[in-house]
């Protein structure tokens, strides 16, 4: 063992090393050294699995309760086999010795990539090949090559090493192609908060030059009345002028916003279609549509932010804050006396409210989940008599709708009324001080600079447009997390590396026949595998049937043909090259698959048949509808191809649904065709015709065929027998029948039940 | 060509066959929880066999974690057969009880929050800072809906970068600050 590894040799602790040496024991020599972090009680101490040419140990540091360093000896005579088994959190490696598999060594699944591959190692030694240990052992693609964190699957990106930028600019940069849309709008917003500012202006002049300017030490007008009429003139004239231009930002506004919303949605969308079957497996449909449909509703948002929100506000803050400064200093000095206050009670306020805005987001979830499983399962629902169940579920979800936002609410109109009141606060101050002031107090007014009535009022009029965009920019943190979570709610899906990636330059594939299983393991999660080191060939043109107890791995196994996953080990090869190599736009359209759950599409049968194959005509139809035996149920229809069936093919029988997805795959003209107990649903007639017509389009095209009921798999050239992930038997009807084996039992058992002469019809008609 | 693997060779010990149709509850009248050889866990039913490297399962985790505990044998070839049922293991001997209760601690390697100094967050990542029952842990979980899922009624359990499992019983019984943290992150 020249190779050493860091993960594979590890060095032990030199007080423990020394300890074992005294016991004749040396971990240097050892063949494989691997530490673990939680021992056999389920707790975390370290120890180490040693194996030595003739016998593993376990070792760890003695502890009073344990003095002695070795935990666990067997010598490799007497271990039998070496397997792991998954627990929850955490693994172990068990060794069958006299007929008992022991608890060689646990470890948490921190540490599970590491035992698996060092259980490999065991079982070749067990075996008595010669285990070979490379410091290539250490590299693990779970791992990101930089940080070493642990990636969600082989291959995803490291989210903590790539820069994802900000999420904000990211949301911002959406806008990129709306760029000059998006100036001239906020040029727009600038110009509106302008205007704002013109009728209290007015106010002041109406004040102070006409309505009563004694006060104002001014010249009483000559001619008032005209005065008052060009003053109301540019009043009408400035509020035109706002509801224009409030006008056209709606516009803007709405366009981009919605624009951008739209493009957000596509983008998810596109790349929701992308993701592998495994993501569907691990996310609820019904949080996706609230993500897909929600989440995106937020970049709307945000235009309307830069609009009417915040960002406007925050210039309105400024611009209102500048006015108030050239009306009198001193004055709005005093009323900024209360912001401080207002901004540390909104803050103090956000923080507290902020969590119970999530759990509205919370409650909206899942009431569109519960909305989604209720509606979709509704049959199983009315079947079972679940209506009143339902109802009141349903009823919960909705009820914590309301209470969530309720809580909100409720705090939230709390609040407002209480902001409101320490506006008025630094309102009073103003009245007071400034009334002071128009009186004339010499102390506070000065000479030069008159404060009058007239700008008192206009004063009292800026205030409000001062106070009231402050509060609600203090709401900003809130609405920013907000935004923000839901944008990254987005992103994430964006983030999502494919796990089916096409590879730089992948295989055509003009024509496929043959198909070869390497090795191949697969496991939906990472430590059970579901098939296990599998290995086949199927020649160009064979008819393959597969049997198995159901659970037994058959479906798996056919769906990594078509590549709907990725293999964990091994390859899978068609006519010779890699299926990950292949162009996955040849490969779907080679590999036919007919699924175990045959799904229609709300639609025709005539779109559902086209479905792969958009541009087929009315004859390609026809004969792949005839071929599936599916022609004369749809001429029963009076709307024959045209019959629009709903949603997952509700209005038609199981039957009908199969043949309808028979005569789908048919159409493709796959030079490969998956039946996954396609004809399950069938009645023995139908299904002996569709085998006929199968017989006559599979001929030359490489089947392969899952099918419970046996007699269907006659006419296959052979069969394979799944047994827990395994092919534990492989040849024709013949062969397998003198084998005595599984397959045998299993045609035993259905002949002895068939002898019932209606079973097969019994259990046709109670689907 | 034909072949047969494995699946046909010789069981570690020729089983006898327990009825697997119908649910076997088994008592400590009818058979004892003891240690055999190199530390594995056994169980002998009266009248039948000794059953070596025996595991334990919980049927339900979340309601009955002192009940319906599922005692299996591994017959090998990756499967396993269920000896039987124990309904509740304070009807059982301590000694026993205690053996199973081993064994579950050894399946079942989850920690149990007691309490959170600290969670932090970036680039769709959470960090949690915590104490459990098996010490203070720091862990890195990412930011996604399926990994952290609900256990029974309010609890919470999260599963970190490394697929290890922390388990928060009833998110409403942590302190009212580190509720509002937990539940400002983990909002689902
Ligand atoms: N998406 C999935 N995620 C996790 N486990 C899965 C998934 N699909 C199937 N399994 C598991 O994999 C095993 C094999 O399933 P598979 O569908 O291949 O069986 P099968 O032989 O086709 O059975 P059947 O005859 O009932 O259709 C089963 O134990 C099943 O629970
Ligand atoms: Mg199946």
């Amino acid at each position: 063992m020249s190779h050493r590894s860091a993960v594979f040799n590890r060095q032990l602790p030199d007080d423990l090393s020394e300890l074992l040496r005294r016991e004749g024991i040396f971990p240097d020599h050892a063949w494989m050294a691997v530490e673990t972090d939680i021992n056999l009680s389920g707790n975390y101490e370290p120890g180490w699995l040693i194996a030595e040419p003739d016998r593993i140990l376990v070792v760890s540091q003695p502890t009073t309760a344990v003095p002695a360093p070795v935990r666990l000896l067997l010598s490799r005579e007497s271990i039998k086999e070496i397997r792991t088994r998954q627990g929850v959190g955490g693994g172990f490696i068990d060794a069958l010795v006299e007929g008992i598999y022991v608890e060689v060594i646990g470890y948490s699944n921190a540490r599970a990539d590491i035992f698996h591959k060092a259980a490999k190692k065991l079982k070749q030694w067990v075996e008595g090949q010669q285990p070979s240990i490379h410091p290539d052992d250490d590299r693990n693609p779970r791992k990101c090559l930089k940080c070493g964190m642990t990636l969600q699957f082989k291959g995803d990106m490291c989210r903590r090493c790539v820069d994802r930028g900000a999420t904000f600019m990211r949301a911002v940069k959406m806008m990129r192609p709306y760029a000059g849309k998006a100036i001239f709008m906020m040029c727009l917003v600038v110009v509106n908060i302008a205007i704002g500012l013109v009728p209290q202006k007015l106010v002041q002049l109406l004040i102070d030059f006409v309505l009563a300017p004694e006060q104002a030490h001014n010249r009483i007008p000559e001619s008032p009345r005209s005065w008052l009429l060009a003053l109301v003139g540019a009043l009408l004239g400035t509020y035109i002028f706002a509801a224009v231009i409030a006008m056209i930002i709606g516009r803007l506004a709405s366009f981009v916003g919605t624009q951008i919303t739209y493009d957000m949605r596509e983008k998810v969308f596109n790349h929701l279609t992308k993701l592998g079957i495994d993501y569907y497996d691990r996310y609820n449909v019904g949080q996706l549509m609230s993500r897909v449909a929600g989440d995106t509703e937020q970049m709307k948002g945000f235009v309307h932010q830069m609009t009417f929100g915040f960002v406007a506000q925050l210039i309105q803050v400024a611009t209102v804050g500048v006015m108030l400064f050239t009306i009198s200093w001193k004055l709005a000095a005093f009323t900024l006396l209360p912001a401080p206050l207002v901004v540390l009670a909104s803050v103090f306020f956000w923080k507290r409210i902020y969590p119970r805005y999530y759990r509205v987001w919370d409650a909206n979830s899942k009431l569109h989940s519960a909305l989604n499983t209720i509606l979709s399962g509704i049959r199983v629902v009315k079947a079972f008599g679940q209506e009143d169940r339902e109802q009141k579920r349903f009823g919960r979800s909705s009820g914590y709708v309301r209470d969530s936002f309720r809580g909100v609410e409720y705090t939230v109109s709390m609040f407002n009324p209480a902001m409101g009141f320490i506006f008025q606060l630094g309102g009073l101050i103003v009245w007071y001080v400034g009334g002071m002031m128009v009186l004339g107090d010499k102390n506070l007014s000065s000479d030069l600079h008159p404060y009058t009535l007239g700008r008192q009022l206009q004063f009292l009029g800026y205030l409000g447009m001062f106070y009231g965009p402050l509060n609600s920019l203090t709401q900003l943190t809130n609405w920013l997390t907000q935004f923000l979570t839901a944008t990254q709610r987005t992103f994430e899906i964006l983030d999502t590396t494919p796990q089916i990636v096409q590879v730089e330059k992948p295989h055509r594939l003009p024509a496929a026949a043959s198909i070869k299983f390497e090795n191949v393991s697969f496991g939906y999660n990472r430590h059970e595998p579901i098939v296990r080191n599998v290995s086949f060939e199927i020649k160009p043109g064979e008819h393959i049937g597969v049997v198995g107890k159901s659970g037994s791995g058959k479906t798996t196994l056919v769906n990594l043909i078509a590549r709907f996953y990725d293999v964990d080990d091994g390859r899978v090869l068609i006519n010779d090259h890699d299926v990950r190599e292949i162009d996955v736009d040849d490969l779907r359209k080679n590999v036919g698959v007919v699924l175990q759950e045959p799904f229609l599409f709300r639609g025709t049968i005539f779109a559902n048949v086209t479905y792969g194959q958009r541009d087929a005509t009315a004859e390609e139809v026809l004969a792949a509808a005839k071929s599936a035996n599916a022609h004369d149920f749809i001429m029963r229809h009076p709307l024959g191809y045209d019959t629009y069936i709903g949603e997952r093919g509700a209005g038609l029988s199981g039957g009908e649904r199969q043949r309808v997805s028979i005569a789908r795959a048919l159409l493709y003209d796959p030079t490969i065709l998956v039946l996954d107990e396609a004809t399950s649903s069938v009645d023995t007639e139908s299904e002996k015709l569709i085998q006929d017509a199968l017989k006559r389009v599979t001929a030359g095209r490489t089947t392969i065929a899952i099918a419970h009921r046996l007699s269907t798999l006659k006419n296959s050239d052979r069969i394979f027998v799944v047994d827990n992930g395994k092919i534990v038997e492989n040849g024709s009807h013949e062969e397998l029948m003198a084998l005595e084996g599984l397959y045998y039992r299993l045609v035993k058992i259905q002949t002895e039940l068939s002898r019932e002469p209606s079973i097969d019809r019994l259990a046709v008609e109670k689907k | 060509m034909t072949q047969q693997t494995e699946s046909d060779k010789a069981q570690p010990q020729d089983a006898p066959e327990i009825d697997q149709t119908h649910i076997r509850f088994l008592t400590p009248e009818m058979c004892v929880i003891h240690l055999g050889s190199h530390a594995a866990l056994h169980v002998t039913v009266k009248n039948e066999r000794i059953y070596g490297g025996v595991f334990a399962a919980y049927a339900f985790p979340v309601a009955y974690p002192q009940g319906y505990i599922s005692l299996i044998h591994s017959v090998g070839e990756g499967k396993d057969r269920e000896i039987g049922l124990i309904r509740d293991l304070n009807d059982w001997p301590a000694e026993q009880a205690d053996l199973v209760r081993a064994a579950l601690k050894r399946r079942y390697f989850i920690h149990t929050i007691q309490k959170i100094n600290h969670i932090g967050w970036k680039y769709g990542y959470i960090s949690m800072n915590v104490e459990t029952d098996k010490g203070p842990v720091e862990f890195m979980m990412s930011w996604q809906y399926d990994r952290a899922v609900d256990y029974g009624k309010g609890g919470k359990t999260l599963i970190d970068v490394e697929e290890n499992r922390y388990l928060i019983p009833d998110v409403s019984k942590l302190e009212p600050h580190e509720k509002s943290e937990f539940t400002r992150i983990i909002y689902w």
